[in-house]
This record gives C-alpha cells, structure tokens and sequence, in this order.
C-alpha cells in the first residue's frame, strides 16, 4: 500500500491507515502541493512568509527540500555572539542569552541549522537555572556548529562542554569521590535509554569521566591528579577507560542507534513512529556513520515525512508557534515581552524544566498554555503599526516599528485581489493555515468579518476593513489546526 | 464560494451583512451550559504555598538574639538584641516582621525551626526540585502536590470544567510542585494574562468559543486533546474573572507583587473556584551580598502581605478554610561573607499560618556552634514531616500515597 499523500482537513488529520516499511523512507517524488511545502517548512524550519510558500509550492520534492536544506546565499546579518558587558550582567544575562537565540531563530536564512540547534537543546538539555548565560550561549554554539555532523564528535563535545560539566556535576566528579551525575545520563538521556545499562555502567562509567573537570575561568581541564585510572568494566568491556572510550562504547551499542533515530522520527514526523520506521531509520544512520544531516535528510526527503501520517500530527511547541508567528507575520525584531510569553506557554528558551528537557507532545497544551497562545497571536497580529510620520524617523522609532508585523490587511488585500470579503477569507485561510479549515469554521470566520454589533458599528468595508481583517487572521491562527505542527 | 448568509454588493466591491443572525450567537448558548466551578466540589480546606525562592536566611528571619555566638558570626549584618520582636527569651522576628508578630501573638502563627534533609544539595536549581517533589535521594517527575491532585481524581477521568481551578499557580509558570500526571494546573500571572483578551474586539472572544466548539468523533487525538483544552480554558478564564470581580477585599494590601498575589489568592478563596491548592512565590533571596536592605524587605513584604491577606480572610470568615505554609530550597552560611551577605546553607525555619494553626514554636533554634560536616545549621526535622502532616492533617489524604517514608506528625494542625 502506497502512502497516502492526500490532505484533507475535514477528517481531523491522521486518518486510520497503517505504515508501507518499503516505500516509507524512500524518497518522496512529485511536486509539492502547498500544503506539502508548509508542512515542510514547519517542520524542517520555523514556517514561511505567504510569498516564500507560494515560491515553494509546486517545486519538486526534491529541489523543496534542497531550497531548505541548503539555501544559497549569505546569512542575515546576525549577532555572532552578544555583547560581552550584558552577558556578564547579573540583572539582564539571562534575557540577553534568551533574545539573542530568538532573533536567530527568526532572523536566519539558514532556519534548519537553528532548528536543529533547537533539537539538540532540548535533547542535551541545560539550564540557565544552573548555568551561568555565557555558557549557555557558548553551548548553544556548539550545537549549531555540530549538531549536523556525527553523533560520536558531538557527543563527546558535549561531554566536554563547560555547561554540561557544570550542568551535571561531572566538574566534582574526582576519583577520591566520583560524582555519577553526567556517566548516568550520557546513558540515560543522551544516547541509549533506561533499561539498556547496569548501575555497575553507571559506576564505572563515571570512574572513567573522573577529572574532566574545568579550570577557574569555567573552561574544560583534564586533571590527571582526580583522574581514576584502574581497569573499569563497562557494557561487557574492560579496560583502563577514560572518558573518550566510554563515548565511543556507548555510540557502538546497537540500541543507540535506535535510541536517537526514534527521537528524531518524534521531532520530525510523528510521536509514535513504528517500530519498524524507527529500525529502518537506524540503518540508515549506521551506514552514514552516524552522520545526522544525512539521517534527517533521509527523513525529510521520505515518503513517510510527506504522508497524511505525519501532517499535523504533532502538537506545535512554543517556540514552534512564536517563531512560526513572527515569520509569518514578517516581523523583523522580536517583540521585547516574548520570552515572557513563551514562559506562559510552558517553554522558556534556555530553562528547560529538568535534565529531561521538556516533555512536548500533549504537555504543550493546558489550558494556561493555550491562552497564552491566544493572547500572544492577538497582541501580534492585532498591533497596528505607530501611524507614519512625517520627515526621517529616529533610530528607535525605527526599531519599534521593527517589531510590528510587516504582514497584514494591506498586503491580504493585495493578494486577494480586492476589498471583497470572500475572497479576503479565502486568502487568509489560504495563507495562514493552507485551507485546513471546515466550512463551519470558514462560515464563523465570515460571521465575525461580517458582524454589526455594539462594539462594530459599521458593515465590513473601506472604513473598517483593516481591524476587520487583523481580526479575522488572528482568529484563524488560532484555529485548532494551527497549534499543530 | 458565496456564504449563505451575505450578499456580495457588486457597486463597492465589499460583502454586507444579511439579515440572519450570525452562527455563533445561536451556539453561544452551549457555552453557558458548561457547569460552574465547583459545582461538583465540596468548599474544602486550602493550602496556600509560599515559595521564597533564592534561599532565605533563617538566622537573620528568626534572630537566636541571646547567643553570643549569632553576634559574633554577624558583625556586620547581625540584628541587636533590642531591635528583634521577641518571641521569647532567645529568639525573636527580624524586625520588619511587625505582621508575623501579630499573628503570632494571635495564636494563628506556628514557627518551625532547623527544618531540612539528610545531605543538603546546595543548588538553587536542584534544591528547589527537593523540595518540590519531596525526593531527596532521586529525581522523579511529578510534585508532592501533583502527587496530591493525581489522587484527588479517578484514574480514568476527563479533564472537568468543574475542577479547572483545584489548584493554580499565581504566577508565569506552574512550578515543579504542581506537576501533576492527571490533573492541568492553570499558572494565573495576571487576571489579564489568564482569560482571553479580547480587548475592544468581544466579537473575537465569542468566534473563540465556536471554533473550539467543533470536536467531533474521530479526530487525531491532539486535536480533541485541544478543543477540550481550550473549550476549558476560554470557559475557565470567564467564570474565573466574573467570580474573582465578585469578591471585595476587607484591607489595603500593600503593593508589592507579592501582596497584590495574596489579593488574589484571597479572591480565589473568597469566590467559590473549588481550589484546594494555590502556590505563589517571592523571589530574591539569595542574598550574597548586601544582605540586609534586600533580604529586610522581602521579609517586611512576606510578614506584612501575609498580614494583610489574614485580616481579610477573616473579615469575609474565612481564615478557617486556609493554612499557609511558607518554604524556601535551602538555609544559608552561618558566617557572613565578606561582601556582607551569605552563602548558601543548609537547614532554615518555616512558617504556618491560619485559623486552624496551633500557634507557637516547633523545634529548636538549631545550634550555631554544633554544625555538620559542611559548617552548616543541622536540621532537626525533616520536610518531609511538615508535608506530610499537612496531607494527613489538613487535606485529609494518607501521607503514604504522596510522601516516601514514615514521619512523626509536628503538632501545627
């Protein structure tokens, strides 16, 4: 049976079906429908602005997939790293660290780096609650500078991390009283999963991690003095291990492959990928040498990925949805109260909740996430631009208007063709959520564009139509279908 | 695709209105059909939890004023024995704390001194996740309270619009406390950040409603996940507004973020939301420097806010129906630093009000001269035991079930 590569939103996504091995991570051949190329974006980026879909709508597979995965061209012009004196500052290092993130995430023209940088943030996951904005930043450098390469080299980078040796204690792991802090969840989290190791691994594990530690300037040393350099047995082998070997052992495990394969099928596809996707995705890995943009191309370029399985079938995380937001709205500079937002919506950037990152899925919705998805939408997409003033405007004025949307009734109307009201409902449900809309939800859309009430005095038209249509975009994104990914 | 309600006006180019009334206003009715709060829940005890996040300084909250030993570890930053409001003979309040010397003398107050754990963790981010799960010895995933909740409700039960609001946090985020398997806690920041907010724009508040108003039979899970959500939080965040608009303060709180969350948390109680649990926190008390001016008046807000929130609840005779127990994730140094402040430490006093409170002095002032092997004030009695006590004594739930291990109940409650 052929994946079926039809949308239809009328059966609520995810329709009953069961999963062809043979073809599912073979390549996906055939123009992208619009929806197709959405769900590309979304998933492999942070979204698209209405114009850059309607450019990726209709390619092939496999030049879409191309334009996002290797974009040609030069990056934004992004701050490489923020600015010393602030990072340093007690009372703003945090928000500095936090915002300087975000404004990557939105700004880059290379969005599947960042993305994955994002993956990998979760995955390792490190928080400023512990870890001081500095390091922070720099451990978030190494995920964008490797998180594309082999698992083995990244891992043991992270191994190495100041953040990660002060995140996990392995700083004060000595061999006169060894910390086993960082040996169990480099298993346990990192690379194998519960069940795939012994306590004995844990202890020997971390007798072999002693002394890697950092200096007084929080840089990594290795000191030989805390260093335990007996014969320790770990995962059936024995030897006079150090920390490298123990990376090097637990990449070798064959549930390894499967470990990281199925969290990557999770981020990228679907929650609950098939045994049988996820051991086919491990061979691929193990065959490209661990190589993860290889792996994730092989993801992003399958069957599977482009199938009705996978879209929306994942609940969108917050980070998903502002960034997603702010792109499609074509914001240039994110608004200065966003990570307080995100707080709301359950995902502080750089604080993940515990050593096991945050859970997503279902725990992204509650209901004081959801209204603050709400309430976050309105306040962006319901800001009219400060009125244009006469004569040059000041720097900040200028920053200000920055952080309004871009996007929004002068454009829609541009699109659509008109100041006519169905077909302004059409573009919109067209741009904002690719037509994933039933004709109840187009009907109270067109309702509430239509509506003459108390607080509305007029009839849609000329006069109006420009908090009209804010409003009407604002609801649509968000509709049900838009807090899925 | 023309609608069935509107005709297209050719001449302008634009859409007007027909005559029928638009679809939302007919099913708005469902909306109200939505049972109220609590409707389902008996007006049971609360528990209001107090985070004082940062690590507090017990010795300079409850003063040992008469041991020579406190003066000479504090020099600079110790309180003299003729500014402490006594307590008795050896102990007394850091002077800000006029209002816990109130209700102290009331008998409404129960201090509970050298509380902590065995091998104190002296990590803001790990201490406070003890102290929020109870689990010193492993990391686990849920909170004491979230342990609590999860056994409030049936395995198998569906999110309830009558209990949206058993437990709330009043601020951003819901801490790891709260954390529970079953049961969704609302973190309320502001009455304006919890609700929808509509703005000048009502009619946008009401299409809301109707768009989440289409669950139907075999959808993806995540979506009926999020319609039932949202159908909860868009009621939930009305009826929370209405109800809390209904409650009239009986004092001035004074105007610190801290108090106007004590305003709140004293709606909430007053309003029939079927709470049970409310968390709120005061920040900044990792007072490694400059100790006394910051650490002073976060005490003046937590004594005078929780003064204020007690008169209040007693003029709308409700003092009954709450206890408030204060925590922070660790103690600190015995010895002052030489930036006049303090690092971090180990064991630390809480304290417990309300109506019910058995008033008084639990446990000793830790020794400053007998420490652990750190240096640090040893506690006596466990946390576990305060926690414990309250699940046994106050919400009426076995300790077991919640609290691992076996603790003597302290005598508060």
């Amino acid at each position: 049976m052929k994946l079926d590569t039809s949308t239809d939103p009328q059966v609520g996504f995810r329709p009953p079906g069961s999963l062809d091995e043979a073809s599912a991570l073979l390549r996906y051949e055939g123009p992208l429908t619009r929806r197709q190329a959405a769900h590309l974006v979304r998933r492999a980026a942070f979204g698209a602005t209405a114009p850059e879909l309607d450019a990726l709508a209709g390619l092939e597979a496999t030049a879409a997939v191309d334009t996002v995965l290797h974009p040609t061209g030069p990056d934004a012009d992004l701050v490489g790293y923020p600015d010393a004196a602030s990072l340093y500052d007690p009372k703003v290092r945090n928000n500095v660290a936090e915002m300087w993130w975000l404004d990557r995430m939105l700004r880059t023209r290379r969005p599947f780096v960042e993305k994955m940088t994002l993956f990998w943030h979760g995955h390792f996951a490190t928080s400023l609650g512990k870890v001081p904005a500095n390091l922070m930043v720099e451990q978030i450098d190494l995920f964008r500078a490797e998180g594309l390469g082999d698992f083995r080299a990244l891992l043991l980078a992270v191994s190495k991390n100041p953040a990660m040796l002060l995140w996990l204690d392995n700083r004060a792991n000595a061999k006169a009283h060894p910390n086993e802090n960082f040996a169990r969840e480099v298993m346990e989290l990192f690379a194998l999963g519960l069940g795939n190791y012994r306590e004995d691994d844990v202890k020997n594990a971390a007798r072999a991690f002693t002394g890697w530690t950092l200096d007084k300037e929080l840089r990594f040393v290795f000191r030989p003095e805390m260093h335990d350099d007996g014969v320790k047995t770990f995962l059936g082998k024995s030897g006079n291990f150090g920390g490298e070997d123990i990376v090097g052992i637990i990449a070798q495990q064959p549930v390894h492959q499967r470990f990281i394969c199925r969290k990557l099928l999770e981020f990228f596809v679907y929650s609950d990928p098939e045994p049988e996707l996820v051991e086919a995705l491990a061979r691929t890995y193990a065959l490209s040498g661990y190589d993860i943009a290889q792996t994730v191309g092989t993801v992003l370029r399958s069957n599977v990925f482009f199938s009705t399985r996978a879209y929306r079938a994942l609940p969108k995380s917050p980070i998903e949805l502002v960034i997603g937001l702010l792109r499609f709205m074509q914001v240039e500079v994110v608004p200065k109260d966003t990570v307080a937002w995100l707080r709301r919506m359950g995902q502080d950037p750089l604080s993940p909740p515990s050593v096991k990152g945050w859970d997503g899925g279902p725990t992204w919705i509650n209901t004081g996430s959801l209204l603050a998805r709400f309430n976050y939408v309105n306040r962006i997409v319901k800001a009219a631009p400060p009125p244009a003033r006469a004569g040059t405007m000041t720097a900040a004025a200028s920053a200000d208007l920055a952080t309004f949307p871009a996007f929004g009734p002068d454009q829609i109307v541009r699109r659509a063709g008109g100041l006519d009201a169905n077909r302004i409902l059409a573009q919109i449900a067209r741009d904002a959520v690719q037509d994933d809309v039933t004709s109840d939800v187009r009907s109270t859309i067109e309702d509430y564009l239509q509506s003459v009430g108390a607080s509305v005095p007029q009839a849609f038209g000329p006069e109006n139509y420009e908090d009209r249509i804010r409003g009407a975009l604002a609801l649509t994104l968000n509709l049900p279908s838009n807090q899925l990914n | 695709m023309p609608s069935r309600r509107i005709f297209v006006s050719q001449s302008l180019g634009i859409v007007a209105l027909g005559a029928a009334a638009p679809a939302f206003l007919a099913r708005a009715a469902d909306a109200a059909t939505l049972p109220d709060l609590a409707s389902a829940v008996d007006p049971g005890n609360v528990l209001l939890v107090i985070q004082m996040g940062g690590g507090n300084d017990g010795l300079n909250t409850i003063v040992p004023y008469s041991d020579d030993a406190y003066h000479r570890v504090r020099p600079a930053i110790g309180i003299s024995a003729n500014s402490v409001l006594p307590i008795d003979g050896r102990i007394g309040l850091n002077p800000v704390m006029s209002g816990f010397d109130d209700l102290f003398k009331d008998g409404h107050l129960a201090l509970v001194q050298g509380v902590g754990y065995p091998n104190p963790n002296r990590s803001h981010f790990e201490a406070t996740q003890i102290w929020e799960t109870a689990s010193p010895d492993r990391p686990v995933s849920y909170g004491w309270l979230g342990r609590y909740l999860d056994q409030t409700v049936p395995a198998s039960a569906q999110p309830d619009p009558a209990r949206l609001f058993t437990a709330v946090a009043l601020g951003d985020t819901v801490p790891t406390a709260l954390i529970s398997q079953r049961v969704d806690v609302p973190a309320i920041g502001t009455l304006s950040t919890y609700g929808y907010n509509a703005g000048k724009d009502p009619a946008s508040r009401t299409a809301t409603g109707t768009l989440y108003d289409g669950a139907k039979p075999g959808q993806s899970p995540y979506l009926s996940l999020i319609e039932t959500t949202a159908r909860n939080a868009l009621h939930g965040g009305d009826l929370l507004r209405a109800k809390l608009a209904s409650y009239t303060p009986a004092v001035t709180y004074p105007n610190d973020p801290f108090s106007q969350q004590l305003r709140v948390a004293a709606q909430i109680v007053g309003s029939n939301t079927g709470t049970r649990i409310i968390f709120v926190s005061i920040g900044s008390f990792d007072t490694h420097a400059g100790q006394r001016s910051q650490q002073d008046r976060l005490l003046g807000y937590l004594a005078n806010g929780l003064h204020a929130f007690y008169k209040d609840l007693e003029a709308h005779q409700l003092q009954d129906r709450v206890l408030a127990l204060t925590f922070s994730e660790f103690g600190r140094r015995v010895q002052q630093n030489a930036s006049n402040g303090t690092d971090h430490g180990a064991a630390m006093p809480l304290f417990i009000l309300g109506g019910k409170v058995k008033g008084g002095v639990y446990g000793d002032h830790p020794s400053l001269t007998e420490l652990d092997n750190n240096g640090d004030l040893k506690h006596a009695i466990d946390f576990r035991a305060v926690y414990a006590t309250i699940v046994k004594q106050w919400l009426g739930r076995d300790p077991s079930a919640i609290i691992a291990g076996t603790y003597d109940p302290v005598a508060f409650v």
